[in-house]
């Protein structure tokens, strides 16, 4: 692949752009999304 | 290019991050502002500056050279890096560490770890590993630097190095964390579009496209240097042979240390702190592995191609070209690259080195001010400010001295030290704080000293490439190391510290009472 035999080569080149690629999904789909917790904070910061 | 074109250049920059350092310090009007932002940072600012943090001098210089020496294998780091580094980091780490940070008020990495466990010991013995061990990855990367501007510019590098360390000093004292992430953010956006640029010209001076360069370093094989193929290189687009001294430092040092080390660095872990919610974290995800991908993956990829351009230019391959591996990038760029971008490539690497450098000045001194002076002495916050800044000077200082201390090709391995050391003291403690609640103080103690302990002994005593010249080993017992048996002195500590660091967090926690 990508004119590299050795797939202990190639491998890290495939599995960088998928990084990117899930990144790209992960932020994309979580844009406006904050976990439940986030909302109750100062709630549970005062009973720390 | 000429000088003066040159001097504007560097006018230009040094204004402009005078005035995002300006900029910081107007907005800074209280400890937490100084500390961690206000918690109220812009996602693309925290991940921009977050990559530049964890993107130094070291990775492009260093690694770099390591790539053109050892070949594409150390693609597998730029791949840890953008997966643990930034995915595990931010999704894993980053949510909850935001959120604990709000919780118990932390502005620092020891103080989330010592509030969660109400321990004075465990922030202040976190505060002084970084306070004590961070200098020499603080004086590795001033080395980066500093090799780049002597080969560039054929300059009496110590004072050009003097000039620009006091620069990112002002700006870090004055500006405390904004001015450190804001200038961190320029400098992101430097390297970024230096990188891209030179992969696509280093195409352009070769004359080939990916697949066909790719081709061409295979098959010259054959010219890889013999005192290299004896410690198992077979070729820059082949893995080392499996279990070869190569092989070992490959995967367990530059891999694993720098892999999963990235994962507990302090100056790293407190860019979590500085957002104000979740979904600014998630936000940070896709720029953060884009600049990695961009900037590491560039750099890397270059060095091993820069073979080629050697063998055609030169007629030899890197390593036979330059003796030190760390000066191969520099060389590099001032023979492949047009010399206006040389100017601006300096500019990259400045950018490389002033804004980890800035992070990791930022980080001890909170860790000597905040962690260590406050909480023994019960100074309020304007005062904590003062010896914070007073801190930093003295780091500054630290880290200069070691950085004329180092030896040759010590850039990648001084970044792989410090990380495997923050890997095996903090990360158990770190993950524990997080997810395990079966977790107690004494076990968090235990653990990071036991981590520490465990580096520090595998470095001293059984790692060949610290304890030979570390020299205490012979002092000690008559001999360079205590197991002089391959495979086991080309082992990274962090094979042996790490695995003893989770042992005894999970043996002295279920022993002890929880707190």
């Amino acid at each position: 692949m990508f004119g590299i035999e050795d797939p202990g080569i190639w491998l890290p080149y495939v599995l960088a752009v998928a990084c990117l690629a899930f990144s790209a999904w992960w932020g994309i789909s979580k844009w406006n999304k904050d976990d439940e917790s986030d909302e109750n904070e100062k709630t549970d910061k005062r009973y720390k | 290019m000429s000088t003066f074109y040159l001097g504007l250049i560097v006018l230009v920059y040094m204004l402009s991050l005078a005035y995002l350092g300006y900029l910081g310090y107007k907005k800074t009007t209280s400890s937490d502002d100084y500390l961690v932002g206000g918690r109220q940072m812009n996602p693309i600012v925290m991940a921009l500056s977050y990559g530049a943090t964890f993107i130094s001098a070291s990775a492009i210089v260093g690694f770099g050279g390591v790539a053109a020496a050892y070949g594409m294998g150390i693609q597998w780091l730029c791949l840890l890096n953008m997966f643990m580094g930034v995915i595990i980091a931010f999704i894993i780490f980053g949510r909850p560490t935001r959120k604990l940070g709000v919780l118990y008020n932390a502005a620092t990495f020891p103080q989330l770890l010592g509030r969660r466990y109400h321990s004075r010991a465990i922030q202040i013995f976190a505060a002084a590993v970084i306070f004590l061990c961070m200098p020499l990855y603080a004086a590795v990367v001033l080395k980066g630097g500093a090799v780049f501007l002597e080969q560039i510019f054929h300059i009496d590098f110590n004072i050009a190095l003097l000039i620009f360390t006091l620069i990112v000093a002002s700006y870090v004292i004055a500006g405390g964390m904004k001015g450190v992430m804001y200038t961190d953010a320029y400098q992101a956006v430097i390297m970024f579009f230096c990188m891209s640029f030179l992969l696509v010209y280093l195409y352009k001076q070769l004359g080939m496209g990916f697949t066909e360069a790719n081709v061409a370093l295979g098959n010259i094989s054959d010219l890889v240097p013999e005192k290299f193929s004896l410690l198992g290189h077979q070729g820059w687009t082949s893995m080392p042979k499996s279990g070869s001294p190569q092989w070992y430092t490959l995967v367990t040092s530059l891999i694993l240390g720098v892999g999963i080390g990235c994962l507990a660095q302090p100056q790293l872990v407190v860019r979590f702190m500085t957002v104000k919610s979740t979904k600014q974290l998630n936000r940070g995800v896709f720029i953060g592995c884009l600049f990695l991908i961009i900037t590491v993956g560039s750099i890397y990829h270059a060095g091993a191609l820069s073979n080629l351009y050697f063998l055609k230019t030169e007629g030899k391959v890197a390593t036979e070209l330059l003796g030190d591996i760390d000066k191969i990038i520099p060389y590099f760029i001032n023979h492949a690259m047009p010399s206006w971008f040389s100017a601006l490539f300096m500019l990259c690497i400045l950018s490389a080195s002033m804004s980890t450098m800035s992070s990791q000045f930022h980080t001890m001194g909170a860790a000597a001010g905040a962690d260590i002076y406050a909480p023994l002495t019960g100074n309020n916050q304007k005062n904590t400010t003062r010896v914070v800044r007073i801190a930093i000077l003295f780091s500054i200082a630290v880290s200069y001295i070691i950085c004329y201390l180092l030896p040759m090709n010590i850039i990648a391995r001084g970044t792989a030290i410090f990380m495997g050391v923050c890997a095996s003291t903090f990360l158990p403690a770190y993950f524990s704080v997080l997810y395990w609640k079966r977790a107690t103080r004494s076990g968090v103690l235990f653990s990071m000293w036991a981590g520490l302990l465990a580096s520090l002994f595998a470095l001293a005593f059984l790692h060949k490439a610290e304890a030979v010249p570390f020299g205490l080993c012979k002092l000690l017992f008559g001999r360079d190391l205590l197991i002089d048996v391959f495979p086991w002195f080309a082992i990274d500590p962090i094979i042996y510290a790490f695995p003893v660091s989770v042992i005894t967090i999970i043996v002295v926690s279920l022993l002890t009472k929880k707190e």
